[in-house]
């Protein structure tokens, strides 16, 4: 099967003044659709970076990243945007909601930048979604009327109304107590198992680990292991 | 755009004391440009309705008669024949009025003024019972030969009432003293600084003062059915009168009495014919009218500026309070034109909201000022050409004035919404604060 995501021999830098900092040396990395893949690794071992490269927000100092079989190199400023519209769905660890708007309207963002459905469809879309995280009942709430579980719901439901590909989560459940947290795993594994979805999430937490196909350990930038995760147990004993 | 008009909105009430500040300095600045432009318009309309019913026709054939060459007087012979070519040149004409011009010294008990006197046959000035508000006497005294009509500061100043008599003293064309008494017959509200040097005496009066005979005159004053139709009359009696036969003065853009040096200065004797049209013979008061427009405009440009660093400010505010915001909708798929949109949106709205409010409020002010009648000083008058303050508002100055602001103040936020565009969504998403 082709992969999704195909990253060869990837560098990014930051200049930082004068002194260029190596966030990402010589990353290789293949993702094939379905899969639900955890990025694991120490703060500052480049697992924002990665997202980042393979979301399309930036770009590699030097290697290829290729996502949906579109090399990001090769892309222009709109046409990278349009691939994130169409392609990937973002979950934030701060949940990154638009303040001012309401649940549905947060939600049906993604679609009407779209402009593929109608409004009845838009809303039957947007429902439907809401009431697969389990938020339906707020869809008229303001972000700040939510706990942060439902705003990350919220964020999921985002993610997943445009049926992309591929959803990136940076972090999902830094900012969620542990229960919620695994709620918030729970429901993205379900999604992928039942959508076949792609998702490849960043996190610290080796029980969210757990939940993963596969984890990728990352190192100073570099990958040091593609491996199976431990059990639910095993990784409750570690954390 | 359903969408980015409501993120707008809110965005606006969420931060209510920012949105009412800034929105109340354009609504203030709209306010001010409004009533600015109602002062103007008003001058502008005074002047146009005093000032062509006073001392100009529409269109004007006037000229000037030289006994010798360095001795001028604005005086056209044989007007009747003149008047012949020009009435079936011009079927654009409403009517014509014609009229003496003079300058002499007004005489009384207890003071004197220099003048300019105007022979006038009243039955055939319609316009004049419309301008000329009369306090004391009346206008149809003015169809008595050896009558007067003064404006009020004049009639104080020469310390005179209605039937008082003043002497009229003047040189004929000859260079002889002449004197002639006239009887106060009626005394007119000020009209501005038209009234402070014009009076009016029945045309037989001002032929006698200066020994001509009655088929002499000063001007003729055309009045046209349609105003736009000036230049087109103009031009046209420019190329019939010489093709009739009349010697023509060169186009001089200025008042009749601003040309006396020009003409005294010249070789030529006999008579020359002067085509000229309103604005040339109000182009002495122009001025007041360019200088308050400067003045307005300058005004309005600092109140702008001032406008301009607070949109820029506050949306700078507002981009960087929403630098995150930007970031994920730009990560989600929001193209950059839609971020610039999303921004230019907000200033929009809060222009347009804030500027319609202004010009509403502004023709508010301008209602109350104009039934309040607010007696102006004198020196005032002689700029706004009436004793009362009179703001005439219309509405393409009303339109324009919102949409000036609300252009230029959507223009303004163009910069700041331009790099709220301009931001990499890796670097707003990642920003603190």
């Amino acid at each position: 099967m082709a992969p999704i995501v195909s990253i060869v021999d990837v560098y990014k830098e930051y200049s930082l003044g004068k002194t260029l900092v190596p966030a990402l040396r010589g990353v290789s990395l293949d993702v094939v659709a379905g899969e639900f893949i955890s990025i694991a690794g120490p703060s500052g071992s480049g697992k924002t970076t990665l997202l980042n490269l393979i979301g399309c927000v930036d770009v590699a100092t030097r290697g290829t990243v290729v996502v949906a079989g579109r090399n990001t190199a090769e892309l222009s400023e709109r046409e990278l945007t349009s691939l994130r519209l169409n392609t990937i769905g973002f979950i934030f660890q701060s949940f990154n909601l638009v303040p001012v708007l309401s649940v549905f309207q947060n939600v049906e963002f993604p679609l009407l930048l779209q402009r593929k459905l109608s409004a009845p469809e838009r809303r039957k879309r947007v429902m439907l979604l809401l009431e697969q995280v389990g938020i339906a009942t707020h869809a008229d709430h303001r972000p700040s009327e939510l706990s942060g579980g439902q705003r990350q719901r919220v964020a999921v439901a985002r993610a997943l109304v445009g049926s992309p590909q591929l959803v990136l989560a940076d972090e999902p459940t830094a900012n969620l107590d542990s229960v919620t947290g695994e709620h918030i795993i729970d429901l993205m594994k379900e999604l992928n198992e039942r959508d076949g979805t792609t998702f490849i999430f960043s996190t610290h937490d080796a029980r969210v680990m757990s939940h993963a196909n596969a984890v990728i350990r990352l190192e100073d930038g570099q990958i040091v292991g593609r491996e199976k995760p431990l059990g639910g147990a095993q990784a409750a004993g570690m954390h | 755009m359903r969408q980015l008009f409501l993120i707008a909105f809110r965005n606006l009430v969420t931060h209510r004391r920012r949105t009412l500040m800034l929105g109340g300095a354009i609504a203030g600045v709209t306010m001010l440009l409004v009533v600015l432009l109602g002062l103007l318009n008003g001058i502008r309309s005074t002047i146009l309705e005093s000032a062509t019913t006073l001392m100009t026709g529409q269109v004007n054939v006037a000229g000037f008669f030289k006994v010798t060459a360095g001795q001028s007087a604005p005086v056209v012979t044989h007007y009747k024949k003149v008047l012949e070519v020009i009435r079936p040149q011009v079927p654009e004409l409403d009517y014509v009025t014609e009229r003496g011009r003079g300058w002499a010294k007004l005489v009384s008990d207890t003071g004197s003024l220099q003048v300019g006197v105007n022979g006038i046959d009243i039955s055939n000035e319609p316009g004049f019972r419309r301008v000329v508000q009369v306090q004391q006497g009346s206008l149809d005294a003015l169809t008595e030969p050896g009558t007067i009509l003064l404006f009020q500061e004049q009639a104080t100043r020469l310390g005179v009432r209605v039937g008082d008599v003043i002497t009229l003293s003047s040189y004929t064309l000859r260079g002889a003293a002449n004197t002639v008494d006239v009887k106060v017959a009626a005394i007119a509200r000020n009209v501005g600084l038209l009234s402070m040097f014009n009076t009016y005496v029945p045309a037989v009066t001002l032929r006698a003062l200066y020994a001509l005979n009655e088929d002499s005159t000063g001007a003729m004053m055309l009045y046209l059915k349609d105003i736009r139709d000036v230049p087109k009359v103009e031009a046209r009696l420019r190329e019939v009168l010489p093709a009739a036969g009349f010697q023509l003065m060169d186009k001089d853009p200025r008042a009749f009495f601003q040309k006396f040096e020009v003409v005294n200065r010249e070789g030529w004797t006999g008579q020359k014919l002067d085509v000229t049209n309103w604005q040339d013979e109000i182009a002495f008061v122009q001025w007041t009218l360019t200088a308050i427009t400067w003045l307005s405009f300058v005004l309005i440009g600092i109140l702008l500026t001032i406008i301009a660093v607070g949109i820029m400010n506050t949306l700078w505010i507002a981009i960087r309070e929403r630098t995150r915001e930007i970031g994920t909708l730009r990560a989600i798929g929001m193209q950059r034109m839609r971020v610039l949109a999303m921004f230019l949106v907000e200033a929009l709205s809060l222009s347009l909201a804030s500027a319609l409010f202004g010009a509403l409020l502004g023709l508010l002010v301008c209602a109350l000022i104009n039934a309040a009648h607010l007696h102006a000083p004198i020196t005032v008058q002689l700029f706004l050409m009436r004793e009362e303050v009179h703001l005439a508002v219309l509405p393409s100055a009303l339109l324009g004035s919102v949409l000036l602001i609300t252009g230029c103040t959507t223009a303004i936020s163009l910069i700041p919404s331009f790099l709220a565009a301009r931001l990499q969504p890796v670097t707003a998403m990642h920003q603190v604060g």
